[in-house]
């Protein structure tokens, strides 16, 4: 245990008006010391339970594993960039099936280690065989067996078939220290038990303090192979995310000075501290969807023209209104950064007339029926979505019964055809710039996961997001991906909803920032951040 | 005497098997899936077979029961699939911080409530009285969780006098663990910033914790001091002109004292199941917030683990209690 | 002239029971904080009955939606402010109260009838029933009210009818303890012991004997727990497992108005006020009958 250099900040008073429009109240001063170097405090609300890059990833273990852990390559920007990191440069072979990775020379773990090829293996057969978090992005085209250290900086990967977007999956698989590792089995666990409490990385951080569900705390490492790009005087001495579960908690600690970022802001909250002096807000396009999926399968959505309906009576305006503006309408399936995206005509807007219409050619020409619509427990937004849509139904005299649910409880009803609700709120997040991840939704094989609960089943898509997963020629890619976007749009298994904007509120000293859609939620890249003041 | 405890101690243990099946009847009727949350968002279905097999939750009823109660005799709570440490483990970690808060309450509702209870009794019926009274009914009344939202709107947003929730700023280290409870730890290792900061982080939930406790203690000791005043022997003193205040004092203590012992061994259940209110408004890492965020997440062994340890708890506390009521009250001694 | 005596009117037939009645109510009138508990009570039960009629927005409790006017501070259209929907909150604080007062009537009526015969049982059966029935409601005494619904309604999932089904598990206990304690005393009390030397049956002793004798601590618990259940009530719509939107409920509301604290203040500040009162409403009521009916404990 370290003992403390760490400085006490003062706390001034800071009156809040409450009609709360007031702005301007002086702000208490931020940013923690440790010596001479600051330490930059980011609440959020979601813990790090597990921090085994190879096990499980979300929004806030993601961000953690990115700091303490290097991957072959980097998301970097928006719109998205994938730059080399771990591995300098890469081919892949003509028909996309053999790809190679060359090692940068200088890489090393935070205990000396070199970063060589057979740590890359190692990493990739770990994650493979321990089947959880990441392993479905590759294990239907990777054996582990077919990935060979060719040499100390070389590593070549052989796919089952080809995979034009086989990169696009790289820089979320981690690569940990395999002598660490080994270290540490217990059980033939691959070291499972050992690495959800403690780091095998090469990152820019190492963990100084670990307790998952209150507090992380990194320091930076001094001498990180890949450098510092604000400079080695500039840069932090560490970084501490501060778990606080309630949004309003987040949003005292911001304004006290005792964080200097937070996330996941309620859009009320967001319009009051922007006109407050000595913040930042960083509001950008996000990449993840909201749809509210339908059952296609059973109940009143079995029948395609209920669905049309419900989607044309739905008050999509309301979605905006709910973020305050901050938020945009789908266009189509596809959001719009992803490869292949094209706007589809006629996607559904408001229209009560061509909504009668529809019912009047379904076996409920006058609605009197009820529907459910389940969403997360405890998440504010698509509870007042359902608030929304309960609303836009009622003039087509269809009831809805809003349930919150615990979310593994929505995953296991919907999991199965026969018990999946009628209506049910989804977000998703691509994890890649691959548009196969988001086709793949509506293909057969979704079914069972999260993503896939409209339960769809249509031959001509799951022919057409089969071929475009292997077509190497981009231009009969995105004609295939065009038509599936058309076709998904026709269909109609989820009311497609909005793509709800990524923000932030941060103290203005807080400089580095870099937005990049394909970091989930309130995800940041911590290694270029530093604190910019006196 | 012996007998006495003997038999108090089979009942405790008898009480703990029937709660054991209450609990393990309740945690099957639960519609939940917990191996899909710990599968992760992106799973597909086999991997959540995987864990399902893991953590047991494909095996028929019965053979889940028996499984259940061997473990809990090794001490095997099951894992929590949000933390996934053992529950065992989680409630090791988290049960000091709620057994630090109740004791905080429990201290704040003596020193305050009996003092309140005295000079209540000494100004019967005067303004001060009613209000006193009319405040202890209220006290019971006051919903916990709401008027701490509003202790924290006042104290913590407005004046800025103390922090917001957690039990220490962010850059305070925690004191090297002795007990667990930061108070006493970083007092023992002399670290009186730390206390500082505890004591600061502490206060506001512990106050909206001891509230009902508070007003019973205050309402038995007015009690008891209403009866002393009017004892003989002290109007014999006052007719003396001997001033009967120390007099008065401790007597009315030494009466009160088995019925406030009373009161904090049945208040000390409550006040263990209001944590739950008042951690989640305050964030307070103990296992009344451990017990809402898994019951939310649907992670059920947690919330089992918990109501056991709370049962186990109140159960102990009250064979203490009796037994020393027991050796306090002789009467009850020779009837038991 | 004919002497034949009439029969007596019902104020000469029940005149002992009508002065009883007219000394409880003087007693009751002398107690202030028993009138006040009183008037919060009746008030409770009108807006309750009359609630529907007399709110300004009705819709806004059914699904109403205005998101141009949300969040607005209390004003003359808007008495209490609007919520982040821009329902009226006024009209939504007032129609929970009938969801409370069922919830509360539900909660303590089960637990009435499941407590007060297993009680009584226990007190005078004796013997292994009562060794039974008290065993069974220790454990269930043993684990805090709140923490075991929250188990329950944690496995049967949110929503009001299974927080009522948890708390009347919790609450029926109560009602056991308090009648066994008297229905033991009871049994040793000369008239009781007389009508068994009669020979008469259990259920006669019961029904006349027993059983009226113990409906004055039954009323005043009972009265005390409407308030205490329907705070346990929204205690769990607190943390989450309360009812469903956009039904209105008083711990519901103040789990959303987390999120709007500070600035928007109105929002947790009213169905707080609305908990506290009624809760504090029954147990002045509660405290009050308790000290006309069982004058003897000296509670302060």
């Amino acid at each position: 245990m370290q003992d403390s250099t760490i400085g006490r900040r003062g706390a001034i008073a800071a009156g809040l008006g409450a009609a709360g429009m007031l702005a301007a109240p002086r702000l208490a001063r931020g940013f923690e010391r440790d010596g001479n170097r600051k330490i930059l405090v980011y609440a959020g609300g979601q813990s790090v339970p597990v921090l085994d890059p190879h096990v499980r990833y979300d929004w806030s273990t993601r961000m953690i594993q990115q700091a303490v852990y290097d991957a072959l390559a980097k998301y970097v920007n928006d719109p998205p960039q994938i730059v080399p990191w771990l591995a300098e440069r890469w081919e892949a072979s003509p028909d996309r099936r053999v790809w190679t990775f060359h090692l940068v020379g200088n890489a090393r773990f935070h205990n000396g280690d070199p970063v060589d090829a057979e740590a890359v293996r190692y990493s990739f057969e770990r994650g493979l065989r321990l089947n959880k978090g990441v392993a479905w992005m590759l294990k239907d085209v990777l054996p582990p067996e077919n990935i060979a250290a060719v040499d100390a900086r070389t590593v070549r990967f052989t796919l089952t078939r080809a995979m034009p977007s086989f990169l696009t999956y790289i820089p979320m698989w981690y690569i940990v220290n395999p002598r660490q590792v080994q270290a540490n089995v217990a059980n033939n666990d691959y070291g499972e038990a050992w690495l959800t409490a403690n780091a095998a990385g090469s990152g820019p951080f190492r963990i100084r303090r670990f307790e998952p569900q209150s507090i992380i705390h990194l320091d930076a490492v001094p001498d990180y192979w890949n450098g510092w790009p604000m400079g080695e005087e500039r840069r932090l001495s560490g970084f501490i995310y501060r778990i606080v579960r309630e949004p309003a908690a987040r949003r005292a600690m911001l304004q006290r000075g005792e964080a200097d970022m937070i996330t996941e802001i309620p859009a009320d909250d967001f319009e009051l501290l922007r006109r407050m002096r000595g913040m930042r807000p960083e509001d950008h396009r996000g990449m993840t969807t909201f749809a509210i999926t339908m059952n296609t399968t059973r109940g009143p959505t079995a029948d395609i023209n209920v669905r049309k309906a419900i989607a044309h009576a739905m008050d999509y305006d309301a979605l905006i209104a709910i973020h305050n503006g901050a938020a945009t309408l789908m266009t189509s399936p596809f959001p719009e950064q992803i490869p292949g995206y094209i706007p589809v005509p006629d996607m559904p807007r408001r229209n009560l007339d061509l909504a009668r219409q529809f019912l009047a050619r379904s076996a409920h020409p006058n609605g009197g029926f009820e529907l459910e619509y389940v969403h997360v427990q405890g998440l504010e937004d698509p509870r007042r979505i359902g608030l929304a849509l309960l609303n836009s139904l009622q003039p087509l005299n269809i009831r809805v019964n809003i349930v919150a649910q615990p979310w593994p409880t929505m995953v296991a009803r919907g999991s199965r055809a026969e018990t999946a609700p009628d209506m049910v709120s989804v977000y998703v997040t691509p994890v890649s710039t691959d548009p196969d991840v988001i086709a793949g939704k509506y293909h057969t094989r979704a079914h069972g996961n999260f993503w896939g609960m409209h339960h769809l089943t249509d031959r001509q898509l799951d022919q057409w997001v089969d071929a475009a997963r292997v077509e190497t020629d981009e231009a009969r890619r995105n004609a295939l991906y065009a038509d599936i976007q058309r076709r998904v749009v026709e269909l109609q298994p989820e009311i497609f909803g909005m793509l709800a904007n990524r923000r932030w509120m941060m103290r203005d000293y807080v400089r580095g920032f870099v937005y990049c859609p394909l970091r989930l939620t309130g995800e940041i890249d911590i290694h270029p951040m530093w604190i910019d003041a006196a | 005497m012996l007998g006495f405890v003997l038999r108090r101690v089979a009942l405790t243990g008898l009480m703990l098997f029937g709660l054991v099946c209450i609990t393990f009847t309740v945690s099957n009727v639960a519609p939940s899936d917990p191996a899909a949350l710990a599968a992760g968002p992106d799973a597909t279905r086999d991997m959540v077979e995987t864990i399902r097999r893991e953590y047991g939750l494909d095996r028929p009823l019965h053979e889940q029961f028996l499984r259940y109660v061997s473990d809990l005799v090794q001490g095997e709570l099951g894992r929590s699939i949000i933390t996934t440490r053992p529950v065992a483990q989680d409630l090791a970690r988290y049960f000091p911080a709620t057994l630090e808060l109740v004791l905080l309450s429990m201290a704040l509702g003596v020193v305050v409530g009996v003092p309140m209870g005295m000079v209540s009794a000494v100004l019967k019926d005067r303004p001060v009285d009613h209000a006193t009274r009319f405040l202890a009914v209220s006290l019971v009344a006051l919903p916990a969780f709401w008027f701490g939202i509003l202790l924290q709107l006042l104290f913590s947003v407005q004046l800025e006098w103390l922090p917001t929730s957690g039990r220490l700023d962010v850059a305070t280290p925690p004191p090297p663990a002795v007990s667990g409870m930061y108070l006493l730890d970083s007092a023992l290792a002399g670290r009186w910033s730390t206390f500082r900061d505890a004591l600061a982080h502490a206060v506001l939930p512990a106050l909206v914790l001891s509230f009902p406790c508070l007003a019973s203690i205050l309402r038995v000791n007015r009690a008891e001091m209403i009866e002393v005043l009017s004892a003989d022997y002290v109007t014999a003193a006052r007719a003396h002109g001997v001033s009967p205040l120390r007099v008065v004092c401790v007597h009315a203590l030494r009466n009160a004292m088995l019925p406030t012992l009373a009161i904090i061994g049945l208040r000390w259940g409550w006040m263990l199941g209001s944590t739950v209110l008042v951690e989640t408004v305050f964030d307070w890492p103990g296992i009344g917030l451990y017990a809402v965020s898994s019951a939310i997440a649907g992670d059920f062994k947690p919330v089992m683990g918990v109501t056991l340890l709370i049962g186990l708890n109140f159960m102990l506390v009250n064979l203490v209690v009796d037994l020393l009521y027991g050796v306090l009250d002789p009467r009850l001694r020779a009837s038991a | 002239m004919s002497m034949a005596l009439g029969r007596p009117s019902f104020a000469e037939r029940h005149a002992s029971a009508i002065r009883q009645a007219r000394f409880f109510a003087w007693s009751f009138s002398r107690s202030p904080s028993s009138l006040l508990g009183l008037g919060i009570v009746l008030g409770f039960l009108f807006i309750a009955a009359f609630g529907p009629w007399i709110v300004p927005y009705p819709a806004d409790a059914t699904g109403a939606m205005n998101l141009a006017n949300r969040l607005q501070p209390p004003s003359a259209a808007h008495w209490f402010g609007t919520d982040e929907m821009g329902n009226d909150l006024y009209t939504r604080v007032v129609l929970a109260t009938r969801t409370s007062l069922w919830v509360g009537l539900t909660i303590v009526g089960v637990a009435t009838l499941v407590g007060v015969p297993l009680g009584i049982a226990a007190g005078h059966l004796g013997g292994v029933v009562r060794s039974v029935i008290m065993r069974l409601t220790d454990v269930f005494l043993s684990v805090p009210g709140i923490v075991l619904a929250l188990a329950i309604v944690a496995a049967l999932g949110p929503g009001i009818l299974n927080g009522i089904i948890a708390l009347s598990i919790v609450w029926w206990p109560g009602y056991v303890r308090l009648v066994e304690a008297k229905a033991l005393a009871l049994r040793s009390e000369p008239f009781v012991e007389a009508a068994r030397a009669v020979g008469a049956s259990h259920a006669r002793i019961l029904a006349v004997h027993i059983l009226p004798n113990c409906t004055s601590p039954i009323i005043v618990k009972a009265s005390m727990d409407m308030g205490l259940a329907i705070l346990a009530a929204a205690s769990l719509g607190f943390i989450g497992l309360g009812a469903r939107p956009p039904a209105p409920e008083w711990g519901a509301m103040i789990s959303v108005a987390r999120t709007y604290m500070p600035d928007w203040w109105w929002y947790a500040v009213f169905p707080g006020l609305a908990i506290y009162l009624t809760v504090l409403g029954f147990n002045l009521f509660g405290d009050g009958l308790r000290d006309i009916l069982d004058p003897k404990t000296n509670r302060g």
